[in-house]
């Protein structure tokens, strides 16, 4: 029966707690997922941060108590054997060994399993949880406590002592063994401010060591502050870490090291409470009179003379770790540890928002037609100015709404790329090669639907750069490369897009084995590659079937074919491109809208129907001369810079018949222009009739019975309830500019699917 | 109206300790209900307790930067919860804390995991024997 | 009236009160000069026309997309559909608005009627009309006094 829910009395609403634990659960293990790769970063690099393994034993530690209050019965018993090695970590009894890190990562995959089966969503992983804690049980020391001997060098009160935990004065003899001298901080906070000036402090403690303990002293009685003593082992000397907390109102003094010959062990037995009888080895501070400094004991130092600076390492190491990695370790510091107050949002939500907001608009610019018309009669001025200082300021707040409901669903893709440095860990231990992640731009933000969207495709390329592109440690080697390979997620902002690069210094792809796979798979014909230009050879991977090994992952039973991947990145709105070279490496760039709501447009006119052509696609506007464009065989072009650039005329591509113009109107007149547009390297000129102009616009996606229309990225709202169709560039450039092979790949591909 | 303070980390644990504390039956036996507030570390804490007097303080060992030890030390060395009835809820791996917790003055011991009937029992023990 | 014609009238007012709760509600429109009807039920919205957008190269069902309240609607012409002769539109011309699945669609009709609320005594099922009818017809509606074709939406929507 699980201990968390007692019969009776009103335990039913215990049961709604359950929902809050399962929420904070995940949140632990999100944490500890982060915190233990940065973990496999330092045991690599030799030294572990106390801090950080502390962290997660806490992590652990608070996941069984949650564990076992709610009756999640298996969890509770793994997170025990984890802790119980966490804690032999921490204390030094078992050494962090990359066997101890997978262990531990091993432990997270199973917290997963465990919470789907928590929530219902999976079965029980009973098999999973006896491997593990077999594999557990080799690792865990049970032997005795041995070697912790009294701690002789410091005058520090017994009555101090007794009320650090065990982990606490673990961390004090370990520094004191380091030689690393100790100090006393005391500080007065105002209850108010208590966060961030003890934020400071911690900030500015931590790159010269490593605070014990914190110790509040005083009464209590006073409702405004709080006194507390820090105590601090640092390697740094007494002037500098003065001069450090100088800022913050902080009194600094060393602690006095005893002469030798004076022992002054640790109390066997911890003092006991006041009102017992004194028997213990040093009194209590029997009256609440006393000032606070005594309640610290009597040997308080207060000189300034240094104990002799230790010329010891810090047994600290710096939680930036120069791991085996490269430079921008400090970023993913920051990005992988930062844990943000979130609140988890259904996506609905928001776009249900959004509408309001639309609507709102609409609602304002009726407003503003009104007000235009009470501004109109000159009895009325008075009031028509009024109105329209009101309707502007609704038009600001509106705007900054609208703004404010897209930066929510806008997340960075650090999520996606931590993910993703869980996975490259498994694929190298199972294809047996050395692999370094380096990531950049893990702050850069996207549209959350993007995002989940992401994890997938950037996965398969992930694994096939691992698997094909970097050889194996003793190819590299012989080549004249380090022996560890290295896969770098670079992500950054452009303009309205975000790219995301994936490249490998593996192998690269060899052009001709690249023509006689697609030959070999029916893709291509022989006699027909000649005309092929580098960058269509390398883009043959996108085609459907084209896969040169089989992968056969754990992760996904199918084989993975990059043509899955380049659909998948399409429906999100984005495109891929691949280059490499030979001995040097791969590289895939995917280039993603930055939010699927809001994107920069440039209208045009065709026929008199009104388009939006999406900004970021748009190299340049020309106008168009007709004698300048010459005939191909059929295909019409321009020469524009020096460079072909193939034209397609709107009009007809979409079958577009001028409309017939109302009796009495004019005939707008038409200037025609060409929108050169460009989605990767390939550009096409769109000749439309006329620019209408620059706006930023709401994109809503079509309907699925539309879905087999090309050509379309969605629609919007024009005002006035019109709508205009978003062109899809990379959809009309495909389709006007691909070759009949690759149009035969693509339809042989649908068949074979 | 008895008053409880409840310092934990874990936003879940002091939802339960609150939602088995808040319980009618509970009330009706004590004779009066409680009001409870929640400290999610050591310093909260420090800044909820002149706001006492609270009449049952409950709280874990191992927290951040000031440890359970460390505040049950200091409550006992205040004025106004000097014998204020102080339940520790915590784990079994830290036997050595325990008893340095008992030792500082704390009155009881849960380990965790614990059910809603014996953190009631001991708190309502613990008002007991501080009437009588 | 007497005892015997007073029970009478009594069983038959509880029959009809037993009937009327187990009817559905249909609303009829015209096209083409036929009469069809729907389940209210699956109508979100009766609309006069709004501006609509024609989306080139789609199919010719599909008369384009409009906006509602900052929504797209897709909008159908049920006359195509349904393959019968075509028509202009007149200020009688109504869109109802139903959704499918994700997609809000608009079915053009001619003009919209009555709401009927039809027994199961009043539907007639499809096969009484023989051969192989459209997966589109659900039956015939026989309301006092007119003749409605019910239709299914369901195989309508999915194209």
């Amino acid at each position: 029966m699980p201990e968390g829910s007692g019969g009776g009395r009103g335990d039913a609403s215990v049961d709604k707690a359950r929902e809050d634990f399962l929420s904070e659960a995940q949140e632990l293990v999100d944490g500890l997922s982060r915190d233990l790769l940065l973990l496999d970063q330092q045991a690599r690099g030799g030294a572990g941060d106390p801090e950080l393994v502390n962290d997660v034993f806490r992590a652990i530690h608070t996941l069984k108590g949650l564990a076992g209050l709610f009756g999640a019965v298996r969890m509770a018993a793994v997170s025990h054997e984890l802790e119980e090695l966490l804690d032999d970590l921490r204390l030094g009894r078992v050494e962090l060994t990359v066997k101890v890190v997978d262990t531990l990562f091993a432990g997270v995959e199973l917290y997963g399993l465990l919470l789907l089966s928590e929530k219902g969503q999976a079965p029980e992983p009973a098999r999973a949880v006896e491997e593990f804690m077999a594999a557990l049980a080799t690792l865990t020391h049970r032997g005795s406590e041995g070697g912790e001997g009294p701690l002789p060098q410091y005058e520090i009160d017994s009555s101090i002592l007794g009320v650090l935990t065990e982990y606490e004065e673990h961390r004090l003899r370990t520094n004191m063994k380091a030689g690393v001298s100790l100090f006393r901080i005391q500080v007065r906070l105002a209850l108010t401010t208590i966060d961030t000036v003890l934020d400071d402090i911690k900030a500015a403690a931590k790159p010269h060591g490593e605070i014990i303990t914190y110790l509040p002293s005083g009464t209590g009685a006073d409702a405004e502050h709080i006194d507390l003593e820090i105590l601090m082992a640092s390697h740094s000397r007494l002037d500098v870490l003065q001069g450090v907390f100088r800022a913050l109102d902080v009194t600094v003094e060393p602690v006095k090291r005893r002469a030798s010959g004076e022992p002054a062990a640790i109390p066997a037995e911890p003092s006991p409470a006041p009102d017992a009888d004194e028997t213990g080895a040093t009194p209590w501070p029997p009256e609440v009179s006393t000032p606070p400094e005594e309640a610290l004991g009597p040997a308080r130092s207060t000189g300034l003379t240094q104990p002799p600076v230790a010329e010891a390492p810090a047994p600290v190491a710096a939680p930036e770790a120069r791991a085996a990695l490269g430079a921008p370790n400090r970023e993913q510091d920051v990005s992988l540890r930062s844990v943000s107050q979130t609140v988890r949002v259904d996506i609905r939500k928001l776009d249900n928002l959004m509408n309001v907001v639309g609507e709102l608009a609409m609602v304002r610019a009726s407003l503003g037609r009104m007000t235009e018309r009470v501004r109109a009669e000159p009895q009325l001025r008075a009031w028509g100015s009024e109105l329209h200082r009101l309707q502007r300021a609704f038009e600001r707040h509106l705007t900054q709404m609208q703004n404010g409901i897209l930066e929510v669903r806008m997340v960075p893709l650090g999520q996606v790329f931590e993910k993703l440095a869980r996975v490259v860990r498994q694929i190298s231990r199972e294809n047996d090669k050395e692999v370094n992640l380096v990531i950049t731009g893990a702050e850069t933000e996207i549209d959350k639907l993007i995002v989940e969207e992401l994890s997938d495709p950037l996965m398969h390329m992930i694994r096939n750069a691992i698997d094909h592109g970097v050889e194996s440690r003793e190819e590299r080697i012989l080549v004249g490369k380090p022996s560890a390979g290295t896969v770098a997620l670079n992500a950054f902002q452009k303009g309205n897009h975000v790219l995301i690069e994936v490249e490998d210094d593996g192998r690269g792809m060899r052009p001709d084995l690249l023509i006689e796979t697609a030959i070999r798979r029916g893709l291509l014909k022989r006699g027909e590659t000649e005309e092929l230009s580098t960058r269509e050879i390398y883009n043959l991977v996108f085609l459907p079937g084209f896969t040169t090994k089989e992968s056969a992952s754990n992760l996904s039973g199918r084989g993975v074919g990059m043509d899955v991947v380049k659909t998948n990145i399409g429906k999100l709105g984005g495109v891929v491109d691949i280059t490499s070279a030979v001995g040097i490496g791969t590289k895939i760039t995917v280039t993603l809208p930055i939010t699927l709501a809001i994107i920069s447009v440039l209208g045009v006119e065709v026929e008199g129907r009104s388009f939006a052509v999406p900004l970021a696609s748009v190299e340049e506007a020309i106008t168009l001369d007709e004698r300048l464009v010459r005939n191909f065989d059929g295909r019409e072009a321009l020469t524009q810079r020096g460079a072909t650039l193939p034209i397609c005329r709107l009009a007809r591509l979409f079958g577009l018949e001028p409309l017939p113009v109302p009796e009495g109107q004019p005939q707008k007149p038409v200037k025609p222009c060409v929108v050169i547009a460009s989605v990767g390297s390939r550009r096409l000129g769109f000749v439309v009739d006329r620019l209408v102009g620059q706006q930023d616009v709401v994109i809503k996606a079509l309907g699925k019975s539309l879905k087999s229309v090309r050509g379309f990225a969605g629609a919007t709202e024009l005002g006035d309830q019109r709508v205009g169709l978003v062109i899809d560039v990379a959809a009309l450039i495909d389709e006007v500019m691909s070759t009949e092979k690759e149009r035969l790949g693509v339809a042989e591909g649908g068949l074979a699917r | 109206m008895r008053r409880l303070l409840i310092v934990e980390d874990s936003a879940s644990t002091r939802a339960l300790v609150r939602t088995i504390v808040e319980d009618e039956a509970f009330a009706q036996e004590l004779g009066g209900g409680f009001e409870v507030t929640e400290a999610a570390s050591g310093f909260d804490a420090m800044r909820l307790l002149p706001r006492g007097p609270y009449d049952v303080i409950i709280t874990d060992i191992n927290m951040g930067d000031i440890n359970g030890l460390e505040l049950i030390k200091f409550v006992r060395n205040s004025d106004r919860h000097r014998t204020t009835p102080l339940i520790i809820i915590s784990t079994q791996s830290t036997e050595r804390d325990i008893e340095r917790a008992l030792s500082l003055g704390a009155d009881a011991f849960l380990p965790k995991p614990f059910s809603p009937e014996s953190l009631r029992k001991a708190i309502s023990a613990q008002l007991t024997h501080a009437r009588g | 009236m007497n005892t015997l014609a007073r029970k009478k009238h009594d069983r038959a007012a509880v029959r009809r009160a037993a009937d009327i709760g187990k009817r559905v509600e249909y609303v009829s429109f015209a096209l083409a000069g036929e009469t069809y009807a729907v389940p209210i039920a699956r109508i979100a919205e009766i609309l006069k026309p709004l501006p609509i957008t024609p989306v080139p190269r789609a199919p010719r069902v599909i008369i384009g997309v409009m906006t509602v309240r900052g929504r797209l609607v897709t909008v159908i012409d049920l006359r195509r559909r349904l393959r019968l002769p075509e028509a202009p539109v007149d200020h009688r011309t109504r869109i109802l608005i139903t959704d499918a699945g994700d997609e809000r669609i608009g079915l053009l009709v001619d003009e919209v009627q009555h709401v009927h609320r039809l027994a199961e005594s009043e539907i007639e099922p499809r096969d009484v009309l023989g051969g192989d009818p459209e997966p589109y017809l659900a039956g015939i509606g026989r309301p006092e006094g007119a003749v409605l074709t019910l239709l299914d939406l369901r195989p309508i929507l999915e194209q």
